[in-house]
């Protein structure tokens, strides 16, 4: 059965092939890696990038994604530069949180500049959030009452100290001019485990991100304070304020996006930016993007290289400000 | 209670096409769950995007999913009993009884008891998913960072049954397990601990990597050390039927188990190996009156059995009700409905009722497919182990190899897996039993986090600890099975005594 | 007192022993743990610096009742034990770079002669797992394995 399914897919290939026949040098074997367990999120990054230029017809045969677990990413970056920098064939999946563990030391010996930043294909943004029943309507309420007496606030998110929950986190506390080390802050498994804190009264407050919050603020569950973006957001979240409205200046945006090896070639590069920006312009790809729950933040090149380097940057100045 | 949701599951998992799904499904499941390497989170992980590819629709991918998830639950049991090496995690407490079992000559009876105490299992543990998930999905709610330590500390208490008659080596091995749950990334501070610079160790010690490690590599030199001696992988099944004796006497420890099974699974966090880890020591503490558990009784092989299939349907009630993973296996799921742009939550049941009750209508057949692929035809999946030692070891190496780089494509993961391979014969040589080892590390893991999350809420009162209902129920619990074997002992010692004075007296 | 106890004795003793320098160096790590701050009172030094306490207090126990303990094997079984370690070393290294069919070659066929095969069975033994595994794995199950980066 299962080899049945394989001439399936590669017969679907093949047909691929006839009708697509772009005239640019594609790679061979493209190949995206996922620096972790299938199911996670770079993982639905690898996939936006793989279906968004299959159906846009920039490659004529599926990508493999691959999967390389550890250290959030931080494993496939050091296979990147030491065992593929030249492989033009190879994307690898990222997002600002893979440069906020630059910006603190933890993938190694190696920074920002060891890969060459392709482009970015979308966005999530982060969220504060509290139960349907909460006394606090707006961010400015929650700021105020966490000013008044810090320590009845639990804060839940889904990272350890120093992760992007975390650092969400410190902005309200900053906010509320308290100090962040002295946040009662749970580091729980994810986004999952934060809503059944935050459901179960365990927590008042959770840390997280759009995408993964926002079907609970439809179903009533949990209400989101604040949307950490420069604007609005679209969809089920337009209603949602951002934190610039309410008077703080607080952004996280979570973009995902993608790297090459150092040594890849200039013209394997540029096909790969080509690629992507002919791909990002479809209706399709908006659509592949919307399916996976991100929103618009393209940026592709150049622009995107200098975008890393610059979050690098800010968040070693944030983890510093934290007194990390 | 409203149950049309059911009916309209039924009619959608048995078309044609859902069958055939099931049916394959059911079939790769078992082989995976055999193959000691490889466990259900693997076969999940990679027929998913064959199956995306394909364009099943999302209710077939589920049941294709869960079948294989349920499968594997039912074949782990067959290499735990044959090769004494667990073919996935819920399997490591079915080797204690199971493979003793098959030493005596009665392998095929205790392939085909613990097949029927997976299926009781497996049905229960679908009808308790059809029915509770609703009531049960309001319970998991109240577990935050302090329940789940507590039920840690009761999860420990139960284990102290396991003790067996080298107690230090037990509770040393429990540290052990403890100490190595410790590797890796801090979740608390994102301090990395006892990584020594290697980004591989960031996540800690895989739990594949260990099992494999603790019972493949040292198995395999254990084998060949005991190769002169007759000691060598089972190969003669003997008969395949049961005593009625046998399922009569294991009917109250399947029904137990069954429930242990089905309650651990709907907690998120918690999945097959602590569920059967429990069922086990419950039902030794319970049952055990003539100390034959460990030593191929029936009833310490059907608990495991029976609770890791419960579990399995378990896991599917936070993930159904509350889009919550009970389990590793159920997180790849959740990314799978993910995939079909299908948000899991509280709205799953009423926007999409095919889906919900095609899969537990898919659990309720997938049992009676189980139950045939793995009674008549268990053969086929045990020929698989029936070969030579010769060419049986080298496989064994080569799926350990395979298992472990498959999930994580490097060479250090299986030197890792090695070392802790080497370490674990040598502790064998000592006389260290390899199972309170991996409880150490799966029960480690959760309660570390949970003791420090819950003194990070409460910012450092003990009293969070005892501050829910949950909480002091799970203290007395823990208290009780801690005390009872002590009291269970003097009074059954009293009994004798008593009876002998009796005896005596009548005697005289 | 007999050879086998006091053979246990001796295993026993040397066993507790090196688990009670794995408490110490255990213990040293867990204390010298880097980080910044943490958001319990804990951190994540106590519970390494707690097992590690358990651990050394538990080998004292360990020390004064060795329970029973397993002779390691001498001769040439000796040999034969030490050969698959050895053989899986050299096998797990060369997986990359010579990839997956010469390495499980390599591996089914030597620890197919340790087990005691007849080298004409070991060989077609090998050979037959090396291609079924690969069928299964690549081709089956579609996971990645190593093609070997000698051969390019």
């Amino acid at each position: 059965m299962i080899r049945f399914l394989t001439k399936m897919v590669a017969a679907a290939a093949l047909v691929a092939v006839a009708a697509g026949g772009t005239a640019l040098a594609q790679p061979a074997k493209p190949e995206c890696l996922a620096g972790a367990k299938p199911g996670g999120g770079f993982d639905l990054t690898c996939r936006l990038a793989a279906n968004a230029l299959l159906a846009t017809k920039q490659i004529s045969q599926p990508m493999a994604v691959t999967y390389m677990e550890g250290g959030v990413g931080a494993v496939a970056y050091n296979h990147v530069i030491a065992k593929r920098a030249k492989d033009g064939n190879l994307i690898t999946a990222a997002s600002s949180g893979s440069a906020l563990l630059i910006a603190q030391g933890k993938f190694g010996q190696y920074d920002e500049n060891a890969v060459r930043w392709l482009g970015a294909l979308g966005a999530d943004y982060g969220v504060l959030v509290v139960n349907a029943d909460s006394p606090y309507k707006t961010l400015k309420d929650l700021v105020e009452a966490y000013k008044a007496d810090p320590s009845s606030f639990a804060i839940a998110g889904g990272g350890a100290v120093g992760s992007q929950d975390w650092m969400k986190a410190s902005l309200l506390a900053k906010a509320a001019g308290q100090e962040p080390k002295k946040m009662h802050y749970a580091a729980l498994e994810g986004g999952g485990a934060v809503l059944t804190a935050l459901e179960g009264g365990h927590v008042q407050v959770g840390s997280g991100d759009a995408a993964e919050m926002v079907k609970h603020h439809v179903a009533g569950k949990v209400r989101i304070l604040a949307v950490m973006a420069p604007q609005r957001l679209t969809g089920a979240l337009a209603d949602v304020p951002t934190a610039h409205e309410q008077g703080f200046d607080i952004d996280w945006p979570i973009w995902r996006g993608y790297y090459v090896g150092k040594d890849v070639s200039d013209a394997d590069f540029d096909w790969w930016v080509k690629a992507f920006e002919a791909a990002s312009k479809t209706p399709e790809f908006a659509k592949e993007r919307e399916e996976r729950g991100l929103f618009e933040f393209t940026m592709i090149g150049k622009p995107f290289d200098e975008r890393v380097k610059a979050d690098v940057a800010r968040f070693k100045q944030l983890a510093k400000d934290a007194g990390m | 209670m409203n149950l049309d949701y059911l009916w309209h599951g039924f009619a959608v998992a048995l078309t044609g096409q859902n069958l055939l799904v099931g049916l394959i499904g059911c079939f790769i499941g078992t082989l995976v769950g055999a193959l000691p390497a490889i466990g259900p989170i693997n076969g999940i992980a990679l027929l998913l995007p064959i199956a995306y590819s394909m364009g099943l629709p999302a209710e077939s991918t589920m049941i294709l999913l869960s079948a294989i998830y349920c499968g594997a639950e039912y074949g782990g049991r067959i290499s735990s009993i044959l090769l004494n090496v667990p073919g996935d995690a819920g399997a490591v407490m079915t080797a204690l009884d199971g493979y003793p079992m098959a030493r005596q000559g009665r392998a095929g009876e205790a392939l085909t008891l613990s097949g029927i105490s997976s299926f009781v299992g497996g049905i229960l543990g679908s009808i308790g998913l059809a029915l509770f998930a609703p009531v049960l999905a309001s319970l998991a709610i109240g577990f935050g960072p302090a329940e789940y330590f507590v039920l840690m500390v009761f999860a420990f208490a139960t284990l102290g049954s396991m003790v067996g008659n080298q107690p230090v080596k037990t509770l040393i091995g429990c540290t052990l397990g403890l100490m190595l749950a410790t590797v890796g990334l801090d979740a608390t501070s994102g301090a990395y601990r006892f990584t020594f610079n290697q980004p591989e160790l960031g996540d800690g010690i895989e739990f594949v990597v260990l099992v494999i490690g603790l019972f493949s590599i040292s198995e395999a030199l254990v084998i060949l050390e005991h190769q002169g001696r007759g000691f060598t992988v089972i190969r003669e099944l003997g008969r395949m039927t049961v005593r009625a004796a046998d399922v009569a006497r294991c009917t109250g420890t399947m029904l137990r188990s069954s429930v242990i099974g089905f309650v651990v699974g709907v907690l998120p966090g918690t999945g097959a190996s602590v569920s059967s880890a429990i069922a086990y020591t419950t039902e030794k503490r319970l049952s055990d009156t003539e100390d034959t558990f460990g030593k191929g009784d029936v009833r310490g092989l059907a608990a495991p059995e029976a609770a890791n299939n419960a579990t399995a349907c378990g896991a599917f009630v936070p993930m159904l009700t509350l889009g919550i993973p009970g389990s590793g296996t159920t997180a790849v799921m959740l990314g799978a409905l993910m995939l079909y742009n299908i948000q899991p939550g509280p709205m799953l049941l009423t926007e999409r009722p095919e889906i919900v009750g095609g899969l537990v209508a898919s659990l309720f057949i997938g049992n009676f497919l189980l139950l045939l692929l793995n009674l008549p035809l268990v053969n086929i999946f045990a020929r698989v182990l029936t070969v030579p030692n010769w060419l049986l070891v080298p496989g064994i190496l080569v799926l350990s190899i395979v298992g472990v780089y498959s999930s994580h494509a490097s060479v250090f993961a299986i030197f890792l897996m090695f070392g802790i391979g080497m370490a674990g014969w040598l502790l064998r040589k000592a006389g260290f039993d390899m199972a309170p080892i991996i409880l150490g590390f799966v029960l480690g893991h959760v309660m570390e986090i949970n003791l420090r999350n819950a003194l990070a809420i409460s910012g450092g009162e003990l009293s969070i600890l005892f501050s829910s209902a949950i909480c002091i129920v799970l203290w007395v619990m823990a208290a009780a099975v801690a005390v009872l074997p002590t009291i269970l002992s003097w009074r059954s010692r009293r009994l004798k005594v008593a009876r002998t004075a009796r005896m005596a007296a009548t005697d005289g | 007192m007999s050879d086998k106890a006091g053979t246990a004795h001796l295993i026993g003793r040397i066993s507790a022993l090196c688990l009670f320098g794995l408490a110490v160096a255990y213990g040293i790590g867990g204390a010298s743990i880097e980080y910044a701050f943490s958001s319990d009172p804990l951190g994540p030094r106590m519970v390494p610096v707690g097992l590690a306490i358990i651990l050394g207090l538990l080998c004292l126990l360990y020390v004064r009742s060795p329970g029973t303990a397993e002779a390691f094997p001498s001769g040439r079984l000796l040999w034969r034990v030490l050969a698959v370690p050895l053989l899986l070393v050299v096998c797990i290294a060369i997986f990359e770079t010579v990839g997956f069919a010469v390495s499980i070659f390599l591996l089914t066929f030597g620890t197919g002669l340790i087990f005691g095969a007849p080298l004409g069975y070991a060989a077609v033994g090998a050979a037959g797992h090396a291609a079924l595994w690969w069928f299964i794995f690549s081709y089956l199950l579609q996971v990645y394995l190593p093609t070997g980066t000698l051969f390019g």
